[in-house]
């Protein structure tokens, strides 16, 4: 990844991973939050699609995830559930004041720990309760501003249902207008098979390639090619060899 | 005792590790081609390495070299063939990993660099058996592209590639590509009259 942004992401920035289920999200975001821990940073990951203990169920199968990264508080795993009721926020729609008690928690939590590196996943799960666009505008526009002010670079987790070049790369048609950064991933499919990909689309601060590579999820992490220029079709919508 | 092609060896000992080696064998004498490269790379060399399995599943590999007394438990095995076959993941072998289909080419290239992460030997190969396997599922200017990025990234990397094909089955376009990126070539392929 770090060779596909020719450096990184910058410090500070609020990236978009938009993807189709199964596609490598959840691993990649976590991958990014240890790369961070080995280097002694404090992260931060709010779950809001699955338990906690479960997300850790699933992780521990990658050699790369150490339990102890997360018995030594240098990653910080949040239910989103838990921080609701935490918050008296147990309703099934959030108003304005509740979008803004949830902002004021999150960079609490960020500011409290020192967290530099964090991962929402998924927004499109946090936004559900969210029912105004403007809404959900202004709380992922503050909620980044916040964070970036803090120093803490953020990758903000999307379930999209296609990742075809018509695709919206996020689920409310918004969060893909104060990111930072975008990261598209999803399948492609050949002959019956699916092969999952990523592109990064933007990266503010950095130039980076543009193409379409193949990903494979090892247990030492998340492993990168480029996609064959004669194999790559846009999703599994598309057909090998069109 | 299995009588192995001994100028094979020789050849081999005039390669780097950064070459790229074309190995040109025939229908019938395939299998002692590919023990007459494998078994000097593994115990003249030391090497370890990634065997693909294009053209018949590991298990089977493994017990053609065991049936030899070819040791090849320090090899690992890519087999692309058996995860086609109900129950053909499931064998006594703990150095065999699986890929869907042999179309799913960049998944082979990445789990091969991953194999190499994961390996101690210090010198390692590459071999693909076979192109011409590989050609059966996958469109010729798709395989050309595959086996260029193949090489390049091996030979950076400092891994000897090696690329099993039965020459006249090989389409014409990845051929002519493979005697350009290759770097050596080992020809025991037959001779056939048209």
């Amino acid at each position: 990844m770090d060779e596909i942004l020719r450096g990184g992401i910058p410090y500070g920035s609020t990236v978009l991973a938009a993807g189709t289920c199964g596609s490598g999200k959840t691993t990649m975001g976590m991958e990014f939050l240890v790369r961070g821990a080995l280097a002694g940073e404090a992260c931060a990951h709010f779950t809001a699609t699955e338990p906690s203990v479960k997300l850790l169920e699933n992780i521990r199968q990658y050699a790369f995830f150490d339990m102890n990264m997360i018995d030594s508080g240098l990653i910080n795993v949040f239910d989103m559930d838990v921080l609701y009721s935490w918050l008296g926020l147990d309703k099934a729609s959030f108003d304005l004041d509740d979008v803004h008690a949830l902002i004021k928690a999150i960079v609490d939590i960020v500011n409290t720990i020192g967290v530099t590196r964090l991962v929402i996943d998924s927004v499109t799960t946090l936004c559900y309760k969210i029912k105004s666009e403007q809404l959900i505008r202004d709380f992922l526009f503050t909620l980044g501003k916040k964070l970036a002010t803090l120093g803490c670079t953020t990758i903000l987790i999307s379930e999209i249902t296609s990742a075809t070049e018509n695709a919206h790369w996020s689920s409310f048609g918004v969060e893909e207008a104060i990111a930072d950064g975008i990261i598209v991933m999803g399948d492609v499919e050949r002959m019956g098979h699916l092969l999952r990909f990523l592109q990064v689309v933007k990266m503010r601060g950095t130039a980076h390639s543009r193409a379409k590579h193949a990903i494979e999820l090892t247990p030492l992490g998340v492993m990168l090619t480029p996609m064959l220029k004669w194999g790559a079709v846009s999703d599994k919508t598309s057909k090998w060899g069109q | 005792m299995y009588e192995l092609d001994q100028r094979i060896a020789e050849q081999l000992t005039e390669v780097s590790l950064s070459s790229s080696v074309q190995v040109r064998c025939g229908n019938s004498n395939a299998f002692m081609v590919t023990a007459s490269t494998l078994i000097p790379l593994m115990q003249m060399f030391e090497m370890g390495g990634v065997y693909i399995c294009a053209t018949r599943g590991a298990v089977e590999i493994i017990e053609a070299f065991n049936s030899i007394g070819v040791d090849v438990s320090n090899i690992q095995f890519i087999d692309l063939v058996s995860s086609g076959i109900l129950g053909g993941t499931d064998v006594p072998y703990d150095n065999i990993t699986f890929v869907d289909s042999p179309i799913m080419l960049e998944s082979v290239l990445l789990r091969t660099l991953y194999t190499l992460r994961i390996i101690s030997s210090e010198r390692n190969f590459v071999l693909i058996d076979s192109v011409n396997a590989l050609a059966i599922y996958n469109e010729e200017r798709m395989l050309a592209e595959y086996l260029h990025t193949f090489i390049n990234t091996f030979r950076q990397r400092e891994v000897l590639s090696i690329i099993l094909n039965i020459p006249d089955q090989v389409p014409p376009a990845v051929l002519s590509n493979l005697d350009l990126y290759c770097t050596d070539l080992i020809d025991r392929g037959q001779v056939v009259i048209h």
